[in-house]
């Protein structure tokens, strides 16, 4: 159901943008580990304290749990991976199918014995090994860098809980996206769901975070199924995660349909 | 079983926008020429041929299966030709020659080789940077590569110089010996009739006419300029000859013919004629003939 030559073109056509935020991902990462120091965390409290709550609540700065994977849930998984993934997503998921469309050379994948669901499965595909690639990448030297500082301190279960979590959260993002994708003819409206609303939803989720009167806003983004304090103390986060897999699934389903029945200009 | 069958073919987009109740069918080995000014409705025809959109009412199909339906399977026979080439960025001619064989799950290198040299195509280049006569002739090797049984060409001369639209030519006539059924679609009807042996013609969405290419050209009327040595003479001719239309201006007349024009030859031989010159009639000129008078015989099919 997956066309080879098209995945693999699809692959080299936005390599370059992942290995941006990889190397972004795998810079702040292990740095951000390496601030890790029983002792420094006090040092560290110092210095935000300085910083006013609103702020430090916005980036996610608002720790309960106090050993290395709550370090890194706060400092790593309150905000980073929240947006680097969301940047690559964003750009790979217009380019799939609108972007084709837009050009014309849509025109060309379509005047070969290539059904139009057989496209879009391969592009959704792609999306989601891609994101799983680099959701990989960060949960293996995540583990390895805190192995090599802190041996035996990362609660390494957690952490690979932490990084499904991000990994489906990214997979329901990106749906959005290639759906977007899917049904608009041109980059220009592809983008104004595809990204205006990712990006909506992370605005959203920062101001909830701000205090109390705008914690509501929380209930109008997704990324509020994606909670680290929630998954590091291990309280129920499995319904979000399903809410989030089935989520991805429709929308990577409606995507393809939506490609399947529509006339397409070229 | 005609190869290519258009039945009521219709598709509205409002304004007098479209394609509206067309009816035509290509047979096997046939080639068609599509004839039309912008806007017409041939490229929306074709697009209803590769499935892109779906018609109102009214079916398209070729080989037998539909074309909004079956498109996957109509490709693995057809080579299409658009009239906007927009390719691939960041591959070169090669790559992504090679990426549409894979693709289509069907590599035929020599065939391939063969038809980049007939064009002088330099397949390493970047598409980017390529002019676009050369981005012309690798969609023309990319649509027959592959050797396919029907072939649907938009305006596929356009970008090509003279003597690369020879070859194409040569091409199509190759092709056409080898059986194939060819629809390729033109404004030009210079393009046309090199090649086709039968022409439809649209307009504003309406099919007016489809003839032989020869009868066409029976009936086309062509304009001469000649030039005579003198102002009096220009106007003797005028006077002692009835053609279509004769306009003097000086020592210039401006005459047109329908059909043969044996009998204009033997007149401008009593002359001294300095200069003789034709005018192409422009397509409305073509389809004043067509669209505004009564001279079809009614055979619109």
């Amino acid at each position: 159901m997956i066309s080879k030559p098209l995945i693999k073109a699809t692959f080299k056509q936005n390599l370059i943008v992942m290995l941006i935020i990889i190397a972004a991902l795998m810079l702040y990462l292990p740095i951000i580990i390496s601030m890790y120091n029983p002792d420094m965390q006090d040092s560290l409290n110092e210095v935000l304290e300085i910083f006013p709550q609103q702020f430090l609540a916005a980036l996610g700065f608002t720790a309960v749990r106090h050993d290395l994977l709550g370090f890194v849930a706060t400092y790593f998984y309150g905000f980073l991976i929240l947006l680097l993934p969301m940047i690559f997503t964003i750009t790979a998921a217009n380019r799939t199918i609108a972007s084709h469309v837009d050009k014309g050379s849509m025109a060309y994948l379509l005047s070969t014995p290539t059904k139009r669901s057989k496209i879009a499965i391969t592009q959704a595909v792609y999306l989601i090994v891609s994101i799983s690639l680099l959701t990989g990448l960060v949960t293996v030297v995540g583990i390895c860098v805190s192995q090599m500082l802190y041996p035996g301190e990362l609660d390494i279960m957690g952490f690979i809980m932490l990084n499904l979590g991000a990994l489906l959260l990214h997979y329901s993002l990106a749906g959005l996206s290639f759906f977007a994708s899917c049904t608009f003819n041109d980059t220009k409206n592809s983008l104004m769901l595809g990204a205006g609303l990712p990006v909506a939803f992370l605005l959203l989720q920062m101001l909830s975070d701000v205090g109390e009167s705008t914690e509501f806003l929380k209930y109008f983004t997704i990324y509020t199924l994606f909670d680290p304090e929630k998954i590091t103390s291990g309280e129920g986060y499995i319904i979000s995660f399903l809410i989030m897999g089935v989520v991805a699934i429709c929308l990577y389903s409606a995507g393809i349909m939506a490609f399947k029945k529509r006339d397409l200009p070229l | 079983m005609p190869v290519i069958e258009i039945s009521g073919l219709t598709k509205d987009y409002g304004n007098h926008k479209g394609i509206f109740d067309l009816t035509f069918q290509v047979e096997e080995g046939e080639v068609f020429g599509y004839l039309g000014p912008n806007g017409a409705g041939k490229t929306t025809t074709i697009r209803h041929l590769m499935g892109f959109i779906s018609p109102d009412k009214g079916y398209a199909s070729i080989l037998g299966m539909d074309c909004r339906m079956q498109s996957a399977c109509i490709m693995a026979h057809l080579g299409y030709l658009p009239a906007e080439i927009a390719f691939f960025d960041g591959m070169t001619g090669i790559d992504f020659l090679n990426f549409m064989a894979e693709m289509r799950g069907d590599i035929r290198i020599a065939l391939r080789d063969k038809l980049i040299d007939m064009f002088n195509l330099d397949v390493k280049q970047r598409i980017r940077k390529m002019s676009k006569g050369m981005k012309q002739k690798l969609a023309i090797v990319c649509a027959f590569m592959h050797d396919p049984k029907v072939l649907l060409l938009d305006e596929p001369t356009s970008g090509l110089d003279p003597l690369m639209q020879k070859t194409f030519a040569e091409l199509i006539l190759e092709e056409k010996k080898k059986g194939k059924t060819i629809l390729m679609s033109s404004h030009s009807f210079e393009e046309i009739e090199r090649t086709c042996d039968r022409a439809g013609i649209i307009r504003q969405g309406n099919l007016v006419a489809i003839e032989n290419i020869k009868d066409l050209k029976e009936k086309r009327r062509k304009t001469y300029l000649i030039t005579f040595d003198s102002a009096e003479a220009a106007e003797e001719f005028k006077k002692n000859n009835s053609f279509d239309e004769i306009e003097t201006n000086g020592a210039t007349a401006k005459v047109s013919v329908t059909g043969n024009v044996a009998t204009l030859v033997r007149e401008l031989g009593r002359y001294n004629v300095l200069e003789l010159d034709t005018e192409s009639s422009s397509l409305e000129d073509i389809f004043m003939q067509y669209y505004g008078n009564n001279n079809i015989d009614g055979r619109m099919q």
